[in-house]
């Protein structure tokens, strides 16, 4: 009975990384045959495996340092910040409750049910030259620029896309942790910053695990928001990606780039896999 | 279950505290909501231009300028007829599984649990690009079979894990004390096990209709230029028609989501979709 997902998940994902793996080092024959037609500057040939001429071709584009660069400069700093916003919205709930926090809560769930497409083009337009952001400020006689077509917007949209996942799971984290503990803590004479540091945040420290690794693979493999709110040049690798396999009918090097960036994700990969599992494990469910 | 913890109230008297706190949330609000609101609000006016708060006029006319466009509509279309078919057959395919990964402990379990992390452990766009390699190859590219399969591959996770401790968490000895009356196993299974995992099931069908509903990068790859549905088809539209279809647009394609959010709100802010994938 459970092997139909395992052989769909095996089929369509398993198989295909192995053959773009295969593609990537130069093998065109077998089921890589048809796309090796159809691409252009499709380095290697039939049958024959092992060229790296594809990664030489990727690496020596004037592009790739550039995108290289703002791909994990993103990933980093949205990853920060997501973690920063969801436990402190986390903390506040947790620790003080009321209305504003079930508000906040609450509203910070909304972009969970908004396809990431209109959200990219939301914050387009709240960002963009006439958007209410440079309204505001024009009302203080401020006139600034518009943050769309750069790096910050990217970031920003990261952020909102991630956060709510991440108060999801960050809320539940702190929601675990017995109010008995924080409270011999306070009778011991601990101060608040102490509770958080030396009990919260170590009993929650695996959800905060995979919300940190979560996010950092959902932002390093984004397409949408960069593509909306990004620079033209240099871009994320998502962007690249796609434009190389669609616009510029270059199959093998947008391969290439996948697997750039899976190498470039795989510590985190082993450390969202380890997370999850654990978690897994401790909630009894394998 | 753990949202019945209650907060620990703790209040502060220092009137800095509390103004950071309100700070904190006023800018989280904007942040999250502003442009949501924004965007939504275009849909209603005639013009609105910058620097002024106030567009020059509101109209409902642009909601029925959206249905004069052709790729719209026929996004539309594909969008309504691609999502109820992902909904089903990932059903098909990840129900029985769910079921049992909760009720049998098969040689299996450790691996299939690591493969479904596994794959939403590699960044996504890069996932795409290998598929479509493949499709090349299945001659599955533009058509509506390879966007279905993209979009059920994405659908696997909440099928599996959300019903899965919805059916762990009906209790043993309620379908042991069905058979001891008597009950066959299969009237045991729809009347008693089923029924009881139910909200679980729904709230997964709804999550999966819902990433279907939404699912842009993957579809857009293989699917584009043959098949828009309506999230790619926004990717064709931003540039080339005004602002107000775009944002009337916008506010069709999250009517869906928001409906169903609503219907089964309770469970899955509640726990449901939080307990599939961390707490019990």
């Amino acid at each position: 009975m459970a092997l139909p997902p395992i052989l769909v998940l095996g089929i369509f994902i398993g198989l295909p990384i192995g053959l773009a793996f295969f593609l990537s080092i130069g093998y065109t024959g077998g089921l890589n045959e048809v796309i090796s037609i159809i691409g252009q500057d499709v380095r290697g040939r039939d049958g024959k495996l092992f060229t790296l001429q594809a990664y030489k071709d990727v690496i020596a584009d004037p592009r790739f340092a550039g995108d290289l660069k703002t791909t994990l400069i993103v990933s980093f700093v949205a990853t920060i910040l997501v973690l920063i916003f969801s436990i402190g919205v986390g903390l506040l709930q947790r620790l003080r409750g009321g209305k504003l926090s079930s508000i906040l809560t609450g509203l910070s769930l909304t972009p969970l049910f908004i396809p990431v497409v209109i959200s990219s083009w939301a914050l387009y337009t709240f960002y963009g030259s006439a958007g209410l952001y440079r309204t505001i400020f024009n009302s203080f006689g401020l006139d600034i620029p518009q943050i769309t077509s750069t790096m910050l917007a990217v970031i920003i949209g990261s952020i909102w896309t991630s956060l709510p996942f991440a108060i999801l799971m960050v809320t539940s984290g702190f929601q675990s942790v017995p109010n008995a503990l924080i409270e011999a803590a306070q009778d011991a004479g601990a101060s608040l910053i102490t509770i958080i540091r030396t009990v919260m945040l170590p009993l929650a420290l695996i959800p905060i695990i995979i919300v940190a690794t979560f996010t950092s693979i959902g932002v390093l493999g984004s397409f949408t928001i960069p593509y909306f709110l990004g620079p033209n040049q240099p871009t994320m690798f998502g962007v690249e990606i796609t434009n190389f396999f669609t616009a510029y009918n270059r199959p093998q090097q947008s391969v290439v780039m996948a697997f750039i960036v899976f190498a470039a994700a795989s510590g985190i990969a082993i450390s969202y896999i380890w997370a999850n599992f654990r978690s897994a494990k401790e909630s009894g469910r394998v | 279950m753990a949202n019945d913890v209650q907060p620990l109230n703790l209040h502060t008297k220092s009137m800095g505290v509390k103004a950071i706190l309100v700070a904190f949330s006023i800018f989280m609000m904007l942040l999250i909501v502003g442009p949501l609101i924004w965007l939504a609000l275009h849909a209603f006016v005639v013009e609105w231009l910058y620097p002024s708060y106030k567009p020059t006029g509101w109209t409902l006319e642009w909601f029925r300028k959206v249905f004069e466009v052709p790729t719209l509509v026929s996004a539309i279309r594909y969008s309504l007829i691609i999502s109820p078919i992902v909904v089903i057959v990932s059903a098909v395919i990840c129900l029985p599984a769910a079921y049992a990964s909760a009720r049998y402990n098969y040689w299996g379990r450790r691996t299939f649990l690591i493969m479904m992390f596994a794959s939403n452990a590699f960044p996504k766009i890069g996932l795409f690009a290998t598929i479509a390699t493949l499709y090349y190859f299945l001659n599955l590219m533009g058509t509506m079979v390879g966007v279905i399969i993209v979009q059920v591959l994405g659908t696997i996770i909440f099928m599996t894990w959300i019903p899965a401790a919805a059916f762990a968490a009906v209790p043993k000895s309620l379908e042991e004390a069905a058979r001891d009356a008597g009950a066959s196993k299969f009237r045991v299974f729809r009347t008693i096990t089923l029924r009881m995992a139910m909200p679980g099931i729904l709230v997964a069908m709804v999550m999966s209709f819902i990433y279907s509903f939404d699912e842009a990068q993957g579809t857009y790859l293989v699917g584009a230029p043959q098949i828009y549905t309506m999230p790619t088809a926004m990717y064709a539209i931003v540039e080339t028609y005004p602002i107000q279809v775009t944002a009337v647009f916008s506010i069709l394609l999250t009517i869906p989501s928001v409906l169903l959010i609503g219907l089964a709100r309770k469970h899955i802010i509640g726990g449901q979709l939080a307990e599939g994938f961390q707490i019990k």
